[in-house]
């Protein structure tokens, strides 16, 4: 099943993988908001911090057509909104670029722009997901003062994710093996109501069972972890990377392609 | 509607962030000192349930080929209450940003205030005003269609107004409102019909899940189904004449004055009162009112562009609308994608 796979590279062995999730993401928020604050008329910019991303990405062994897979998945939304820019912000600009030059509005500077944020954003935290297990982040998360009762909703929510999901699949097998053509809104909305009803019940009863088998081995409601985290040399070896690459970048790149 | 990182200022996306933290962590607090132990496993799995059923699609009617799903906030609203509710369906849109990379880091604070926190009060709040007092099946039927509707609506129209504060779109509230309401209205409709369904569905198999909140029968009845059938008519009839009569065209264009271009003749003048206000109505609210060449910021604007802006500004209208048509199919046909996820 293909769900079940989605984060699969979290669980592979790199020098990326290794490091402390709250320093990975501690970083990527920063890159991220870096990123959102650059002018909104320069795209040569982008290209450059989309470098670092991509390292991360490269080193830790993600595939890249995976990678721009899910970038694509998610993208439809940014991309209407982004594509409507040209509509409404026509102010001419004279573009060059290399030896051309032509004539164009500040409205598809804005939109390729937006797709440029975009997916620089996304490698960002594709790199900090896909490099990191859930588990190591929610620990990382919590020490950075998630409350615990969000934590424990976040690991349950993953850990029966896929549970569901494939349980899902197995009824909507069922009604596709049933039902040969479209049965008129009224039938399909109460076939529909039907499999979410009893959906809807096995997960009430899968957690009755769940709490049951939790409590018999003294559940009280705190999760205790084995894991320990701890920043190491490697860890700080890391953020001084990233912070010489983003104000580097900031401050000297910057105002040259401007 | 997941917010992208991209559509936001670093102010907005601060603020949403410390707003939505907070009120997490207080609705965090106040609801540990309550819970029991045992509830946390339900909670997850709610949590884990809000991810499959937005894989079971349904045909919708008068649209061949769409297909809608549920979004889940009211269902989990009316029977676990709004705290729960709202913790279930934040930490699903953290797990879809986490994991499926589903809206951005810094537009996480967005996504749960307009598609946990708000649906998840709002929709409780409207749901237990209108059902409350003597228990009756219309009435949890009205309560839970306005409630997923106006619930979808206002997280639709947070959307806009966060996009706008940010400044990063050129597209003017007014059209990006009339778009997302307009879309998340036939949502919203089709949430409340299922959410009802649903909840007539648990309570004939199991009474024991929703005895809290719905104490007798729930009947979805034909007529009111035909009459909100009717109503919806009626409101999209009148959103699309709305809409209609706010894209100039080419026709009207060439009437105009032209504020922007004091040498601009128009072809036709009318002193009628009456005209002038409408054609001032129009101009405020019209897609592009003011198409022309700005000062530009980055290079040099040859002075014949601002006159070719005259005569492409009735070609705008036109084409303008034909995008935005096809911004609202887009939409449409990603709506359809997500659930094929």
């Amino acid at each position: 099943m293909h769900h079940a796979h989605i984060d699969k590279f979290a669980y592979q062995d790199s020098a990326i993988h290794r490091l402390d999730s709250r320093v990975k993401f501690l970083v990527v928020l920063v890159f991220t908001a870096v990123v959102i604050s650059l002018p909104r008329s320069s795209l040569s910019i982008l290209a450059c911090y989309a470098i670092g991303p991509f390292a991360v990405l490269v080193w830790a062994g993600i595939p890249l057509k995976f990678v721009f897979k899910q970038i694509l998945l998610v993208s439809p939304f940014v991309i209407v909104l982004a594509l409507s820019c040209p509509l409404y912000d026509r102010t001419p600009v004279a573009v060059s670029f290399g030896p051309f030059s032509w004539q164009s509005s500040l409205g598809w500077l804005r939109c390729f722009v937006i797709l440029g944020k975009f997916i620089v954003t996304m490698l960002a935290l594709i790199g900090l997901v896909s490099t990191t297990r859930f588990s190591d982040l929610l620990a990382g998360l919590q020490k950075l003062g998630m409350p615990r009762l969000l934590t424990i909703q976040l690991g349950f929510l993953y850990r029966y994710i896929f549970v569901l999901i494939d349980r899902a699949h197995h009824i909507l097998l069922a009604r596709a093996g049933r039902k040969l053509r479209n049965l008129g809104f009224k039938t399909e909305l109460k076939t529909a109501a039907s499999m979410l009803g009893s959906l809807f019940i096995r997960s009430i009863d899968t957690a009755e069972h769940i709490s049951i088998a939790m409590q018999a081995r003294g559940f009280d409601g705190n999760w205790r972890t084995l894991s320990k985290l701890k920043v190491r040399r490697c860890d700080l070896f890391f953020v001084l990377t990233a912070a010489v690459f983003m104000s580097g970048l900031y401050f000297f790149v910057k105002p040259i392609l401007q | 509607m997941h917010m992208a990182n991209e559509l936001l200022s670093i102010p907005v996306a601060a603020g949403t962030l410390a707003i939505a933290a907070g009120s997490l962590g207080f609705i965090c607090r106040k609801v540990r000192q309550v819970i029991a132990a045992e509830k946390l496993a339900l909670m997850g799995i709610l949590g884990a349930f809000v991810f499959a059923a937005q894989m079971v699609n349904f045909q919708l009617p008068a649209m061949p080929g769409t297909s809608g799903h549920m979004v889940g906030a009211v269902l989990l609203a009316i029977i676990l209450g709004p705290h729960l509710a709202a913790i279930v369906i934040s930490s699903v849109v953290i797990v879809q940003c986490l994991i499926f990379q589903d809206g951005g880091l810094l537009a996480l604070g967005c996504n749960i205030i307009n598609i946990g926190l708000v649906p998840s009060y709002l929709g409780y709040f409207l749901y237990k005003t209108i059902t409350n007092g003597r228990f009756s099946s219309l009435k949890v039927y009205i309560g839970a269609m306005l409630a997923s509707v106006i619930a979808m609506e206002a997280g639709a129209i947070l959307v806009a107004i966060q996009a706008t504060m940010s400044g990063v779109l050129a597209v003017p509230l007014s059209t990006f409102l009339i778009t997302m309401i307009g879309v998340h209205f036939l949502v919203g409709f089709v949430e409340g019909l299922v959410t009802v369904t649903v909840l007539a569905y648990l309570q004939q198999l199991r009474p024991d899940i929703v005895a809290d909140s719905l104490p007798g029968t729930v009947r979805l009845s034909k007529n009111a189904v035909l009459a909100t059938l009717g109503i919806l008519a009626v409101i999209t009839g009148a959103g699309l004449s709305l809409l209609a009569s706010d894209l100039p065209d080419g026709l009207e264009w060439s009437y105009a004055e032209r504020l922007d271009e004091p040498g601009f003749e128009t072809v036709v003048s009318n002193p009628d009162s009456r005209i002038t206000a409408v054609d001032d109505f129009q101009s405020k609210y019209s897609l592009m009112p003011d198409y022309s060449a700005r000062a530009s910021k980055l290079g040099d604007v040859a002075d014949g562009q601002a006159d070719l802006g005259a005569g492409w500004t009735s070609f705008a209208g036109i084409v303008g609308s034909a995008l935005t048509m096809a911004v609202i199919w887009l939409t449409a046909w990603m709506l359809r994608r997500k659930q094929a996820l």
